[in-house]
């Protein structure tokens, strides 16, 4: 990875130049639907919005697929929990896209407390021709009224309507980390700090617990979920991670209560590396499945990992994504960036594992070849149709021209969302309150 | 001494942190303040166990150090954490139910709610005894016995590092140092902390900061590194209160606490003038008395 490659940078239209940036502006999280035609981000301020790539044109075929909003919604708004006196935050946590059934879009999307469902139709033709309604609708006059005409639909400028369908609330008493739709396209889960609800799409008034792992006795409190997904192709297969840096897979066949995993992933900790803050930083922050659903993909503050579902002692594959960090953790954790929840993406092939760092770098992996590629998503480094440079952070030795050293990364700058494309190299990149999408321009040539 | 220095910084670096977070948009993240928690019970470990003679503080008990050190009940004393641990009866403060030898965790920071070490369902006001506990040095006991009615402020500085290898504390080993000669305060039989177990010696904690707590009266949980139950529950030690709080609500102790919370959050809003950032007001005269960086923790 890492050859040519076309970028193309989207702002938000709320979003200026300036280097304070509104934090409800900030992208929260980002996902391709399945098939790719349409991305979602959410940003703190409860706000989604959804782009959908241009079909490409013969005319102009350098501008193929370039993504444009197509839609733009408030999907949820602070609220304030007078129970326990604690404001809900509005900000978007994940957004899942549902596979789609008919003309409509529909996706989930989910703030700490509440999931809503949202179903995004397009309009482009509407009738015309009334009887008793003139152009504007209003009522016409009876006497002028001669003879009878059936309306008929026109068409018009393309209007997208997104309506919340089902708002899912009152499930959690912790904050929802991750929700995951099921293969069989009628559950969901959702899941916070101690527990995990299984959800049917079309009842809001109820859902099941599935995994409790609150203790009796708070004082016990060990570990918390910290991420949760189901596996791609089986429905009863679900896995989720804890802050302690396990992994437990679970069947739902085997109980209505998961809370004993089928498996459970877990890698000794390598006593050499002991810290104050190793606990931290192996809480994993994100898991994904491969889409081949063989594999688990994890992340940790300073590694990627991959995990064969059939060997449960180690991963496979341990990527280091920015080790250099690791005598920094004190001034880390001293400005609270080693709680940065970093995300994971597979390419569609799975051969390619992807994940967001520092300065505004993100890395990705070959596990072919081996070889790693940092790159950066900056306007500065990056015009429409530039190829993106490689970085490099010098640890100290020898410095090349361009290499930039660990003091001088913008810890600011972080790219915690990142998404790539079901089947193509297109990946979106969340930078604080920009989004990057750069397209693979040797992928597009095949088109 | 460097280690204690820089586990006495993290410590503080966390207390600030867990302060923080209960005025944070959205409540409280059970997620984070675990984990700063851990980081919390790690660095008082490392301080705890780091064999430095360190910082001294004559208590206002006028306990020499030495004698606080060789005091050979220190068996008694609660494992201290680091700071000044606010005068104890412990003894009173703790759960009947816990044998005295165990009654190294004294007090409760409220004596109107006592904190259990073993896992009474805590509240806000055990939220905050609880965090005494957590934070706080303990007393080391003059030559008390078992139950520490009063922990001298002084020898909180005196407290002897225990032989503890703190190495083998800070990597959370599973092992318990060997009771120190005459030193080594509170050793909990079974209370490890964080699976790494020494029960630490007292720590001096933040001398400059720590005024110590002299009011007699007032109990004050001892800092976490003895776990009252067994060795799972060293695990999340100093923790637990903490997670109580959050378990039980994310609008804090504040809410929940019986009198303590609420009178704090009260007296809080209402004596504005006495509070300072760091300094929560309570009407309750025990935590009137705490130093500012004791009384943050206790508040939250």
């Amino acid at each position: 990875m890492g050859e040519d490659t076309d970028t193309r940078k989207i702002n938000h239209s709320f979003l200026r130049d300036h280097s304070y940036v509104t934090e409800a502006d900030i992208i929260s999280t980002v996902e391709f639907n399945h098939t790719g035609e349409l991305l979602a981000t959410g940003d703190k301020g409860g706000r989604v919005v959804i782009f959908q790539r241009e079909p490409e044109s013969k005319n102009a075929p350098h501008i193929q697929g370039e993504y444009d909003v197509y839609s733009t919604f408030q999907s949820h708004e602070p609220e304030f929990d007078y129970l326990k006196s604690l404001e809900i935050e509005e900000k978007i946590n994940k957004i899942k896209w549902l596979p789609q059934q008919n003309a409509a879009h529909s996706l989930l999307s989910t703030n700490d407390k509440t999931i809503k469902l949202w179903k995004i139709t397009e309009r482009d033709k509407r009738p015309e021709g009334y009887n008793l309604k003139d152009e504007e609708g209003k009522l016409k006059d009876l006497s002028t009224v001669t003879s009878l005409q059936v309306p008929v639909l026109k068409p018009m400028d393309l209007m997208v309507e997104v309506s919340p369908r089902r708002i899912f609330a009152n499930g959690h008493t912790y904050h929802i980390n991750s929700i995951s739709v099921n293969s069989d396209c009628e559950t969901y889960m959702s899941a916070d700090d101690l527990r995990i609800n299984l959800w049917h799409l079309a009842i809001t008034d109820r859902s099941f617990n599935i995994v409790d792992i609150k203790p009796a006795n708070m004082e016990d409190l060990t570990e918390v979920i910290t991420a949760s997904e189901f596996h791609p192709h089986h429905c009863n297969l679900f896995v989720y991670s804890s802050s302690k840096g396990s992994l437990r897979l679970c069947d739902m066949r085997a109980a209505a209560l998961c809370d004993k995993h089928s498996k459970l992933f877990e890698e000794p900790e390598d006593p050499s590396n002991r810290s104050f803050f190793s606990e931290i930083i192996s809480s994993v922050s994100d898991v994904k499945f491969s889409h081949s659903g063989r594999y688990m993909l994890t992340r940790d503050y300073l590694t990627v990992k991959v995990w064969d579902l059939n060997m449960e002692a180690r991963p496979i594959e341990t990527y280091q994504v920015h080790d250099y960090l690791r005598s920094k953790l004190c001034s880390l954790y001293e400005s609270d960036c080693i709680f940065d929840k970093f995300e994971c993406s597979w390419n569609g092939s799975d051969s390619v594992i992807m994940t967001g760092a520092y300065n505004n770098f993100f890395r990705m992996f070959d596990r072919n070849t081996k070889r790693d590629v940092t790159l950066e998503a900056s306007r500065e480094s990056s015009k429409p149709r530039a190829v993106l440079k490689p970085r490099r952070v010098c640890v100290g030795g020898k410095r090349r021209r361009d290499d930039i050293s660990v003091d001088s990364l913008d810890f600011t700058k972080k790219i915690l969302h990142t998404a790539w494309h079901p089947a193509e190299n297109i990946i979106a990149i969340a930078a604080t309150n920009n989004l990057y999408i750069f397209q693979d321009k040797v992928n597009s040539d095949m088109h | 001494m460097e280690f204690k220095l820089e586990a006495h910084r993290i410590v503080s670096i966390s207390l600030g942190k867990i302060y923080n977070s209960r005025v944070q948009r959205g409540g409280i993240k059970l997620h984070k303040n675990l984990l700063v928690s851990l980081v919390l019970r790690s660095a008082r470990q490392v301080y705890l166990s780091d064999p430095c003679p360190g910082l001294y503080l004559a208590g206002p008990a006028g306990i020499p150090v030495q004698q606080q050190q060789q005091s050979g009940d220190l068996a008694a004393v609660p494992p201290a954490g680091w700071g000044e641990p606010p005068p104890l009866s412990a003894r009173a403060a703790w759960p009947e139910t816990e044998p005295q030898p165990q009654t190294e965790r004294p007090a409760v920071s409220d004596p109107v709610v006592p904190v259990s070490g073993t896992g009474d369902a805590l509240q806000a006001g055990e939220a905050e005894a609880a965090w005494g506990r957590v934070e706080r040095p303990r007393v080391a006991l003059a030559g008390g016995g078992e139950g520490l009615d009063v922990f001298p402020e002084g020898p909180r500085a005196a407290r002897r590092p225990c032989g503890c290898p703190p190495a083998a504390a800070a990597a959370g080993e599973e092992h318990r140092p060997p009771l120190p000669p005459a030193g080594c305060p509170r050793k909990r039989g079974a209370a490890r902390v964080g699976g790494g177990g020494h029960a630490g010696c007292p720590a001096p904690g933040s001398t400059p900061l720590k005024k110590p707590r002299r009011n007699s009266s007032e109990e004050q949980p001892q800092p976490d590194g003895v776990e009252e139950t067994g060795e799972e529950e060293m695990e999340t030690g100093n923790v637990a209160n903490l997670i109580s709080i959050f378990g039980s609500s994310f609008s804090g102790l504040l809410r929940k606490s019986p009198g303590g919370g609420r009178e704090e959050k009260e007296a809080e809003e209402n004596n504005p003038e006495a509070t300072e950032p760091g300094q929560i007001c309570c009407d309750k005269p025990v935590l009137r008395d705490m130093n500012p960086w004791n009384t943050a923790i206790v508040a939250f």
